[in-house]
């Protein structure tokens, strides 16, 4: 049936040769499984557009409907909520995709002449990713989206000269509000996709005609040539059904609850971004004073700067990676950079151990009291009492505890600590979460 | 890549390899599977999301319009129907009027306020003491029943009860055009 139709079509449309320029294109040294990365990639962007359609069925670019738009995603459209959870996964699954595929590219040496202008091209499609993974995360309108945002805008305006005119266009004047959260969804679902679909094109036209790297041997004449389809179209096909099983599954298994509605006046609030800007979001903890800008701007800046033009800072023409230490060196230092930040970020941020119940109940009673009104841990609360961050170090006898909260003048005179009535479990859960504040180990 | 177990096929003509015979079937069928796998599990979420609101039906609930008191025996009465109704995730105030009729013996009945030929809305005319429709001149007595003009059926009634001597009447809507009443 489908075979008649398709001869059919062909004696009008003249299909195969498109078919054979699709599909035979030859790949030296024969197919193979490290090749995937680039069509996974091609593959979740697909998955981000068709799941994005959907939720832009319900969702209302305005701070009066956007959260509550999302909630009623989530809560009143069925499997609303699998379809928010596959858009939220596939794109960090994208940013894990495009690392592997530059990765593969970096280590075959595949950006050298005469594939510079690929490399380049790619590099521009990762930032334009990277640039949907921002203007994405303010869409849902809660505390974490608004915060994280206006710190992105920030230090956008960090920048000298262009700085305040930047943010200002990113934000649509002075407040991020009514007219930041139209222009992000319109940049996010029009402008970006658009921008990116012809970014692909010439990343795929510059590939056909320049050809697929293969391996990295010196003596190519040697190779043999395997044609796209069937082998290659298989490896990407299952290793795409793999890629999507593991996203469906994610999403299924790991709800992604709102924070509260954005509220642009409680400041307390602190946001923790997504995981691939986690290492970023470290790094600047580390930076102050007038060395910020280094961090905000100049350091990022050389970063990109030197990613877009390695092809032409790397002029060794070796392209089996033994033979280039140099690069492979550098390389290797960068992703030893971001993973260490990353590798913090991730441990600072579950440095309170939840395996503990009480530990949890704990923490509740903590907030119930008001401690955090003179008290103060990783930065949240009043300074008129100890900081407690790290009291599981320096108080580490639990019956000193128990003899403070009870009385703390018994233990700390002086202490303007009041006496709270507990009962002997909050005294206890109380009690654990104190012990639990610990400097990372 | 150099070095694979399996070498392809060798295909004459062309000068590039591929497989051939029953491997190249089984990639085939592998890439099929693949597609079909990703394209169900797709799809189900997908158009999940885009019916769903067609099979949700409307909240419908008993709103207060008056007390029975104030209506006059066998005299149409117009009571205002307001209720808090949802709309996807905004929440707005209903305005409904609907007609309330008590018989003699002190039976309430409750009509649509909607002429049952194409949709307008119609009034008690008390010279004429009939339900009037200024659209297409459809015309109904005081239980409803069609005098005159192109109405097809007579004027649908509404769910009510009395509680405590108040009027409840629950809301709904019909199809218009139909010799039976069939509820939207």
């Amino acid at each position: 049936m489908s075979s008649r139709l398709y001869n059919w079509l062909d004696a009008r449309l003249n299909l195969k040769p498109v078919q054979r320029t699709l599909l035979d294109e030859p790949i030296p040294g024969g197919a193979s499984w490290i090749y995937v990365f680039g069509s996974v990639t091609l593959f979740l962007f697909v998955l981000q557009a068709a799941t994005g359609m959907f939720l832009a069925l319900y969702y209302a670019p305005t701070p009066d409907h956007a959260y509550d738009s999302v909630r009623f995603i989530e809560t009143d459209i069925f499997l609303g909520w699998v379809v928010r959870g596959l858009h939220h996964w596939g794109a960090s699954a994208m940013v894990v995709a495009i690392g592997l595929h530059m990765l593969q590219t970096f280590l075959y040496g595949a950006y050298k002449a005469p594939r510079e202008v690929m490399w380049m091209v790619g590099v521009c499609l990762f930032l334009i990713v990277m640039t949907f993974a921002f203007t994405g995360y303010l869409l849902p309108w809660d505390q974490t989206a608004y915060w994280a945002t206006q710190i992105g805008i920030n230090m956008v305006g960090t920048v000298p000269l262009i700085g305040d005119i930047a943010s200002r266009v990113l934000r649509g004047g002075e407040i991020l509000g009514a007219l930041t959260l139209s222009r992000f969804f319109a940049i996010h679902v029009l402008f970006l996709p658009a921008i990116l679909l012809t970014g692909i094109a010439v990343h795929l036209f510059v590939l056909r005609r320049v050809g697929p790297a293969g391996p990295w041997t010196d003596d190519r004449a040697s190779l043999g040539a395997e044609t796209f389809a069937p082998r290659q179209v298989y490896m990407d096909a299952v290793v795409i059904a793999g890629v999507f099983l593991v996203v469906a599954a994610l999403a299924l298994s790991i709800p992604l609850p709102l924070t509260d509605k954005a509220n642009p006046s409680d400041t307390s609030f602190v946001p923790v971004p997504e995981w691939y800007f986690l290492f970023y979001y470290e790094l600047l903890k580390y930076v102050h004073g007038p060395l910020e800008p280094l961090a905000t701007w100049v350091l990022p800046l050389c970063v990109i700067l030197v990613m877009l033009f390695w092809p032409f800072i790397d002029r060794n023409p070796v392209r089996n990676p033994i033979r280039r230490p140099v690069a492979l060196g550098s390389g290797l230092l960068f992703l030893l950079v971001v993973f260490g930040l990353l590798g913090i970020s991730i441990r600072n941020l579950y440095a309170v151990p939840r395996a503990d119940p009480a530990v949890a109940r704990g923490k509740a009673v903590y907030a119930q009291l008001g401690c955090v009104g003179c008290h103060r841990i990783h930065g949240e609360g009043g300074a008129v009492a100890p900081d407690l961050s790290t009291v599981g170090d320096t108080r580490p006898d639990r019956e000193w505890h128990l003899k403070h909260f009870r009385d703390p003048q018994s233990v700390s005179p002086g202490s303007f600590m009041p006496k709270f009535p507990l009962t002997d479990q909050q005294l206890n859960d109380l009690t654990s979460y104190m012990l639990s504040l610990k400097r990372a180990t | 890549m150099a070095g694979h177990p399996e070498q392809p096929d060798q295909q004459p003509g062309g000068g590039f390899s591929t497989p051939v015979g029953s491997r190249r079937t089984f990639f085939h069928w592998v890439t099929l599977a693949a597609a079909g796998l990703v394209g169900v599990g797709l799809s189900i979420p997908l158009l999940s999301t885009l019916m769903s609101p067609a099979f949700q039906r409307r909240q419908r609930a008993w709103v207060d319009v008056g007390a029975v008191d104030d209506l006059p025996a066998g005299h149409p009465k117009q009571l205002d129907h307001v209720t808090t109704v949802r709309d996807g995730w905004l929440e707005t105030t209903s305005h409904k009027a609907v007609w309330a009729v008590k018989q003699p013996q002190g039976d309430i009945r409750v009509f649509s306020p909607i002429c049952t030929h194409l949709g307008c809305g119609y009034r008690w005319d008390d010279s004429e003491n009939k339900f009037l429709c200024p659209c297409h001149g459809s015309s109904y007595d005081v239980n409803g029943q069609v005098l005159g003009g192109p109405a097809p059926r007579p004027l649908d009634t509404l769910p009510s009860k009395v509680e405590g001597g108040r009027l409840l009447v629950m809301y709904k809507d019909f199809k218009s055009g139909l010799p039976t009443s069939v509820e939207l």
